[in-house]
């Protein structure tokens, strides 16, 4: 009987480091080699910076701050659009703060802080969720344009923000200490290899800190090669991160240097 | 000998797939329709199709198409391999193509802004949709996914002999206005996009007529309407008696290849005897004499537009380009300054300087082209022209922003140039000027309609209806502050508009450029020192 049962934790804490583990890798290794070889080393012929585009390099960081911080250019069009988008990134953004408690052993002051109010953001970032989903059930022809890639990108979201809500509650609640102590495990530098020679660290034996584990390895897992590559897209976009200066400044073609 | 045979039967297969792509691209004559005017841009109701009847004619001139380096005799036998090699090269050679293709995330901030969608509710026209035509061979041949598991598990497409007719049905609705691109979050650029697609057609053989024969007449006789060098004389000095005698002044002048002139005019040739747009040339004219500025048009580069633009065919626009820095440096001028022209502005400004590198071979002071805006702005704040707004007592005068110039460029050396400077010509010469709703114009402005290569006659239909949010615009403010007049700094868009005009049932002559209304009001003769 135990035999057996060691025999199904051992697999389980494989499975638990090995998705970390493949899932890290696939994501920073296909997002480095499309942003650098995809975006970054094809070169851009012309400049074709669009206005309101600053003649400064300044105005423009200025002008892509606006774009990724407060989504100026998507609020010039539909206002349910830029609402839940905006608040969908930024509680996305405030949860994954607040995640940093599980990486540090001594908790800096601004993350414990949103503690208090980590439902409240988890909630609202559900909200916005459903409220994108919806849209793009209803709006003709936002729907006519969404494909199955369009939804599940959704859904793949939407399963890590419930089951991170649920563990919330004491039912489901995994051992806080556990899992702190799992991922500090995971963080050092000879993990990797200790799960590869099959001596996987203990993991919390909680199945939805599994499922939540799991969900997020597969986005990890599918964002290089999804439209979720907008993150680190946007800094390349010609249109965008040019400075409108082409009279004043000759600016070179990299494959006619005249 | 089995070679030779696949080889001919690849060949007949190749010749019956053209015969049916000929069929299928027919050019079939539709009677436009345009839209009751009231004032209201309606977003419409999808209507899937609508458009697809809506083709433009295929260049089918031998001579025309071998100098321009595509296939002389149609769709070409191997022309899926052909595709995938030019859009390969395509993506290798554009970041703009290369990451539009990857970032969408269809979250649907563009699907009403185009104007041909609002004008023809077909979902194809709605940008995103436009772009997922292109997207969809990318996943399917581009992806490691698409390559590994096929067009159905990346929702891409095999190319296919429908696959061409809607590229070349939908990439000629897009006048490549960017207005879709304001909007988007990334600021994704469909006008990049179907660029490149255009020039996937070309190279597989199926090339739109309209644009390319001008590319090529611009080439080859240097102009877009295919004058020769003696017909422009002709025409221009046939505008200058008609000027002189109009002024009852026989200094006043069109001068053309004057060596030794301060400036080089740059214009597009329909400036030469179009209506309206001739009324800007003497417009331009009253300035230079006004002003006391020495210039010179030139028959070597009698053309300001630069069609090479409107696909991602580089060699094409700076081979047309060339002509300008010719041009300048043969007739020895210090500075270059451009005309009334949307997308020939965008080359000279954005373009030029990257082509061929800057005019420091003239004054040094000059090394960049000046817009005629530019220069009669400040001519104006000089109080070098002498102005009697009286003249344009009878005008209302509204602005029609030309999509490439108001979203490409700078005016001036300020961001909002382009919307600021010709305003401030219009007011410095008008007592009257009240702009259109505030989501038409400016960086929100529609395009006029037929911009980027969709100005040909066979074009109509898509015309009509992408002049539609235009027209309501104007319709609004005509209804709301009695606008009577609007002022263009664009050839096509004074091409199309007006056409459009009576069409919607208004009158042409409220159509003009800004350097008419310029014009009627300079005071000739009273000069008070520059
Ligand atoms: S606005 Fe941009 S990201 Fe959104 S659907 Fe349109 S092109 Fe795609
Ligand atoms: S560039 Fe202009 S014409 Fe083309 S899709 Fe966008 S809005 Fe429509
Ligand atoms: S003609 Fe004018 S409005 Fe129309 S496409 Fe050109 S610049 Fe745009």
């Amino acid at each position: 009987m135990n035999g057996v049962m060691n025999g199904i934790k051992f697999m389980v804490d494989m499975y638990v480091s090995g998705i970390v583990y493949a899932a890290l890798l696939v994501f920073v290794a296909g997002f480095l080699y499309k942003v650098y070889f995809g975006y970054y080393k094809t070169p851009q012929p012309l400049k074709i910076p669009q206005t309101p585009q600053p003649t400064t390099l300044g105005g423009v960081i200025i002008r892509m701050a606006g774009d990724v911080f407060f989504f100026r250019s998507l609020s010039k069009g539909t206002t349910l659009l830029f609402m839940a988008g905006w608040v969908f990134h930024f509680m996305f953004f405030l949860i994954l703060i607040r995640h940093i408690r599980y990486f540090v052993s001594s908790v800096p002051e601004f993350v414990s802080a949103l503690g208090n109010g980590a439902m409240g953001i988890a909630s609202l970032l559900m909200v916005a969720l459903i409220i994108l989903f919806v849209r793009r059930l209803i709006d003709k022809k936002v729907n006519y344009v969404s494909s199955f890639a369009d939804y599940f990108a959704l859904a793949l979201i939407m399963g890590i923000v419930q089951t991170g809500i649920m563990m919330h509650y004491e039912k489901f609640r995994p051992n806080i200490v556990e899992v702190k102590a799992f991922v500090l495990d995971l963080m050092s530098l000879k993990s990797p290899f200790l799960t590869m020679i099959m001596h996987p660290h203990s993991s919390p034996g909680n199945s939805l800190f599994i499922t939540h584990l799991s969900l997020v390895a597969a986005l990890l897992i599918y964002f290089p090669f999804s439209k979720l590559m907008h993150a680190g897209g946007y800094f390349f976009s010609p249109t965008r991160n040019m400075i409108n200066n082409a009279r004043e400044v000759r600016y070179i073609n990299p494959w006619d240097k005249g | 000998m089995a070679d030779e045979k696949t080889a001919d039967e690849q060949h007949s297969e190749g010749s019956e797939a053209n015969a049916r792509m000929q069929e299928l691209l027919k050019f079939t004559k539709i009677k436009p329709k345009a839209v009751e005017l009231t004032g209201k841009i309606k977003v419409p109701d999808l209507k899937p199709n609508s458009m697809l009847e809506v083709k433009p004619q295929l260049l089918t001139v031998k001579e025309m198409l071998e100098h321009l380096g595509y296939p002389a005799d149609g769709l070409v036998p191997n022309w899926k391999e052909v595709f995938l090699k030019k859009m390969d090269e395509i993506l290798k050679k554009y970041r703009s193509v290369r990451l539009y293709m990857d970032i969408c995330v269809k979250c649907g901030a563009c699907v009403d802004k185009c104007h041909y969608f609002l004008g023809t509710g077909d979902p194809l026209n709605m940008p995103v949709a436009r772009q997922e035509l292109m997207r969809k061979v990318y996943r399917r041949y581009f992806t490691l996914p698409g390559k590994l598991f096929g067009s159905r598990f990346v929702n891409g497409a095999d190319l296919s002999e429908e696959l061409l007719v809607m590229w070349y049905t939908y990439y000629y609705q897009c006048s490549e206005c960017r207005r879709c691109s304001v909007f988007c979050p990334y600021g994704i650029d469909t006008a990049e996009i179907t660029m490149a697609a255009r020039e996937i057609l070309n190279s597989v053989g199926l090339v739109q007529k309209y644009m390319h024969e001008i590319i090529f007449k611009a080439q080859t006789i240097g102009n877009n309407l295919g004058m020769q060098s003696s017909a422009i004389v002709n025409a221009l000095e046939f505008v200058q008696d008609d000027l002189q005698e109009q002024l009852e002044m026989d200094d006043i002048r069109i001068p053309v290849d004057e060596v030794g002139a301060d400036v080089l005019f740059v214009t597009p040739s329909a400036d030469f005897f179009a209506s309206p747009h001739i009324e800007s040339l003497y417009g331009y004219a009253k300035v230079f004499h006004q002003a006391g500025i020495s210039w010179t048009m030139s028959t070597h580069a009698s053309e300001g537009g630069n069609f090479g633009l409107f696909i991602h065919n580089y060699e094409h626009m700076k081979k047309i380009n060339k002509r300008i820095w010719e041009a300048a440096r043969d007739l020895k001028v210090k500075r270059v300054v451009g005309g009334e022209c949307g997308h020939m502005w965008r080359v000279l400004c954005n373009y030029s300087n990257t082509m061929w590198g800057p005019f420091d071979y003239l004054d040094p002071n000059y090394k960049r082209p000046q817009h005629i805006c530019e220069l009669t702005l400040d001519l104006l704040k000089r109080g070098a022209l002498k102005i009697d707004k009286s003249a344009n007592e009878e005008f209302t005068v509204t602005m029609h922003d030309s999509c490439q110039v108001s979203r490409a460029m700078e005016m001036g050396g300020m961001p909002d140039g382009q919307y600021e400077i010709p305003r401030a010509v219009i007011r410095g010469v008008c007592h009257k000027f009240v702009d259109m709703p505030a989501e038409t114009i400016r960086e929100r402005t529609f395009c006029c309609g037929a911009g980027q290569g969709l100005l040909g006659d066979d074009m109509l239909p898509t015309r009509v209806k992408g002049a539609m949010p235009r027209m309501q615009a104007y319709y609004r403010a005509k209804q709301e502050s009695g606008v009577n007049f609007v002022a263009l700094i664009c050839a096509i868009c004074k091409a199309q508009l007006s056409k459009m005009f009576p069409t919607y049932g208004l009158p042409m002559e409220e159509v003009g450029g800004v350097h008419q209304l310029v014009g009627r009001a300079i005071v000739l003769g009273a000069k008070e020192g520059v």
